[in-house]
């Protein structure tokens, strides 16, 4: 037997050498060709920079060896002495090989492809990027299967009218997904909005982009609460971006609002002298109403009227020198109601003092000693940094205002207010801080005070 | 208020941190609930403050439920007298009627159902239903819609034995304080925006409504709207009307109703009328309780509205008046100084040639009477809409029991 087939391959040796080098040859001049091509595509990526070129090229290289031997096979089988039957299997065998490891690496590259044309890789929206791919993996897929099952003969025809009428159920189950998916990928792609931005959507609505998914993007309001839009109607919307988060703060602050209850006390004067007599015995909470209500009152005219004492005394009693100087005090001065009372009580002494003859305040003009009670509590609203803190601002009522730059002053008991501490001990805004701590808020109308204030804090972004 | 109208359609009017605010208060009253009682479901401003509350309370989530008293005719007649005499307006009222007021409020402590944690009673004809506390416990609010600033001393004393047994009472204006033994606080009344009343309406049905009375739309208009009740001083708006009228053309309307625990207001204004006489520059209305649209349609087409009251409770037409843009003139009594800041934001007076002395600078000055319309309309935004009213009693009830000058919720 051994001889026979030693006989057999000195008459036969050339149907096998012949093949044999002729796949050598090829896969040498292929090996060769393809060190030419990549160097020179390498060459020309590293002076372009694009992203796009080094993906294919990483994915490629490998699989271009192996694409080659498979080519080197077929040339070698085509030119070889087997039968016509034999060469078409092995054909076969090899084109089905190359088009399902063709396949493999493009379903590969396309997901890197996809995956890097996100604008940032770390944080853009998982979901979206998993659907797509998944969609052009299966679509490969599909493509290479029906490929080689017509290399093989196999009706296709009806595999692909099933798979037309697949995708058009799919479609028409799915219609209101595909544009939200569209919608998706275009906010992503087109760097409109990403995840950590703080955006301002048509409805006044404000937050930070929680996350981008296939078919909604979810909102985490300033005030805590999750908002999930569709995306097609994102993309329809006019938004406003402030972008990334600035600088945090080591602490977030949290807004408050005061508002208050009106006490009667009962008391009343219809002179100064009276006045004088209650002004002392009263407590804080009478002298704060008394020094503190017109600002809340009258917070919509300018200039706004002056505080109650000194307007009474006006109006009621007419001592012009005296409403004079009682309206000049300045209550920015002081820190404690002990301190402005005393203020009060030292220039009404003195007037009383100098007065020859008493006035009596006509019927029904009497002073009546209201007494304020101060009801805070917490709001949703939390700024984790300057940003967050101006789109707070806007929204809050003038009681949050007034709670944290007004009343801090006399709960701090110095001549300072929330929004300063704040931007001093949680932002190492120094200078903010300063500029907002020096300014007199009894001079401003509410909103032109936060107007200011937000002024001040968008120069510092 | 529409029957579909909820908080949130306030957002436009107020702003939505406003809102926001009164939602974070009455989720700290959630398990609560209120019973508010007065005298009746319908005429007079507290049937109309309350029929707009009651249902706001409840969307916010407060359980806030609504009853009122029983009485038949010769009981409101002894309430009428409680509410002169209240107003400084002294009529002798005998024992028998004391002890009718007495027998009244008996049959109701057995017919009403006290269940809420809370019991929010209004005004002095259900003030004596506090002989309840001392079954039922509970807390009790009295809230006097009245001017009580020079009370009739016998019914005061009276009423006192009654109102010193509540946590607390509330007043609309500062000068109604009394010297009691309980907290008092001081809340004003306030108006609907959204209601048909002082909704924005559509220059036709201005019209429609001024041709509908025989009014002349081309000539400056002066309004009072009030109950034909002595103490809204409908006589003096007359004579104050034709002292202005000699130099100035215009026309007066006298647009009012009747209530059913008012059974004076006929009498009045048969008075109003013969008073008038054939004048037709004088137009007497008596409209009829719910016509809200027409009250509506008339204000917004008065060049200035009057509210020359001889006492007042607080006077909403004033409010519903400087919402609506327009000038006021009014008297210095009751609440109407807390609205009309003089030169600010409308014109007071104390006299007959006051008021039209008043009436003569807008007539003459229009702009100026712009100018006291728009600062009347921001104030009335501040202070005396119906959420704002809303929000004191929301921080009444939960401060009721708290005695500090800062409560943190």
């Amino acid at each position: 037997m051994g001889i026979g087939v030693i006989a057999w391959l000195r008459a036969h040796w050339p149907d096998i050498v012949v093949p044999v080098l002729v796949f050598l040859g090829v896969f040498l001049i292929s090996l060769w060709i393809r060190r030419i091509t990549y160097n020179t595509l390498e060459r020309w990526l590293k002076e372009r920079k694009t992203n796009v070129g080094r993906i294919i090229v990483s994915a490629t290289r490998g699989p271009f060896l192996h694409w080659l031997l498979i080519l080197g096979a077929y040339i070698a089988l085509r030119i070889s002495v087997l039968p016509a039957q034999d060469k078409v299997l092995g054909g076969r065998i090899l084109a089905s090989m190359f088009i399902a490891y063709f396949g493999w690496v493009l379903a590969r590259l396309s997901r890197e492809l996809l995956v890097a044309s996100f604008p940032d890789r770390t944080k853009t929206p998982g979901r979206v990027v998993t659907v797509t791919t998944n969609v052009v993996q299966v679509t490969i897929a599909v493509v290479g299967v029906l490929i080689i099952l017509e290399l093989w003969g196999a009706p296709v025809a009806p595999i692909l009218i099933v798979l037309v009428a697949a995708i058009v159920v799919a479609i028409l189950v799915f219609r209101d997904v595909f544009p939200s998916l569209v919608s998706g990928f275009q906010l992503t792609q087109q760097k409109q909005i990403r995840t950590g931005d703080l955006i301002r959507l048509e409805s006044g609505e404000e937050g930070r982009v929680e996350e981008i998914t296939w078919r909604n993007t979810q909102i985490k309001t300033l005030d805590g609460n999750l908002i999930i839009v569709p995306n097609t109607r994102l993309m329809q919307a006019t938004i406003t971006n402030f972008g990334k988060q600035p600088k945090a703060a080591t602490e977030p602050f949290q807004f408050s609002t005061r508002l208050h209850l009106r006490e009667l006390t009962g008391l009343s004067a219809t002179n100064v002298s009276q006045l004088l007599s209650n002004l002392k015995e009263i407590p804080d909470a009478v002298v704060y109403y008394h020094t503190h209500s017109f600002i809340e009152e009258f917070q919509f005219l300018t200039p706004e009227p002056t505080n109650d004492f000194a307007s009474w005394i006006q109006d009621a009693l007419h001592y012009d020198a005296l409403a004079e100087r009682l309206a000049y005090i300045d209550t920015f001065e002081f820190s404690t109601i002990a301190a402005l009372r005393q203020r009060i009580v030292a220039v009404i002494q003195d007037f009383v003092a100098e007065a020859p003859v008493e006035r009596e305040a006509p019927p029904d003009n009497e002073f009546h000693f209201i007494k304020s009670i101060s009801v805070v509590l917490p709001t949703p609203y939390i700024a984790h940094d300057l940003q967050e803190f101006i789109s707070i601002l806007r929204k809050v009522s003038i009681g949050s205002l007034y709670f944290h730059i007004f009343e801090a002053r006399l709960r701090l008991q110095r001549r300072t207010n929330d929004f300063s501490v704040w931007f001093e001990d949680c932002l190492g805004e120094t200078e903010l801080a300063e500029q907002i701590t020096r300014l007199d808020p009894y001079n401003y109308t509410m909103d032109n005070l936060r107007e200011i204030i937000i002024q001040a804090c968008e120069k510092r972004l | 208020m529409s029957p579909n109208t909820n908080v949130r359609d306030y957002e436009p009017v107020v702003g939505r941190s406003y809102i926001e605010e009164l939602r974070m208060l009455a989720a700290r009253l959630s398990g609560k609930t209120v019973l508010t009682i007065n005298s009746t479901f319908a005429g007079g401003g507290v049937a109309e403050i309350l029929s707009h509350l009651v249902p706001l309370f409840n969307e916010l989530g407060v359980d806030v439920r609504w009853q009122t008293i029983s009485g038949d005719a010769s009981f409101f007649k002894v309430t009428k007298k409680f509410h002169n005499a209240l107003h400084g307006k002294g009529e002798p009222i005998s024992d028998a009627e004391f002890a009718l007021f007495r027998e009244t409020t008996k049959k109701n402590l057995d017919q009403i159902d006290f269940s809420g944690d809370i019991l929010f009673i209004h005004d002095p004809q259900p003030v004596a239903l506090i002989e309840k506390r001392k079954d039922i416990g509970r807390e009790w609010i009295w809230r006097c819609h009245i001017d009580v600033s020079h009370p009739d001393a016998q019914v005061w004393r009276f009423l006192q034995e009654f109102v010193n047994k509540y946590d607390a009472a509330v007043f609309s204006s500062p000068n109604f304080a009394q010297q009691l033994p309980i907290r008092q606080f001081f809340a004003p009344p306030s108006i609907d925006p959204l209601s048909d009343k002082n909704k924005e309406l559509p220059p036709q049905m201005v019209d429609i409504v001024l041709a509908k009375y025989g009014l002349d739309r081309d000539k400056p208009l002066i309004l009072q709207v009030s109950r034909f009740d002595r103490l809204k001083d409908p006589i003096g708006v007359i004579k104050a009307f034709e002292l202005v009228r000699r130099n100035f053309t215009c026309q007066l309307v006298l647009a009012g109703g009747t209530a059913s625990d008012d059974p004076e207001s006929e009498e009045v204004l048969q008075e109003v009328k013969e008073r008038a006489g054939a004048n037709s520059d004088i137009h007497i209305l008596d409209i009829p309780p719910g016509s809200d649209i027409d009250i509506n349609a008339l204000q917004t087409a008065a060049t200035i509205v009057m509210q020359k009251s001889l006492r007042e409770g607080f006077a909403l037409t004033i409010s519903e008046a400087l919402w609506k843009g327009k000038p006021v003139v009014a008297s210095a009594v009751g609440g109407i100084p807390l609205q009309v800041k003089n030169r600010l934001t409308g014109l007071l007076s104390h006299s007959i040639e006051g008021t039209a002395y008043a009436l003569r600078q807008i007539l003459a000055n229009p702009e100026y009477g712009n100018w006291l319309g728009r600062n009347g309309k921001e104030h009335v935004r501040q202070h005396f809409l119906i959420v704002r009213e809303l929000r004191d009693y929301l921080l009444m009830f939960l401060a009721l029991h708290r005695s500090e000058d800062v409560i943190y919720l």
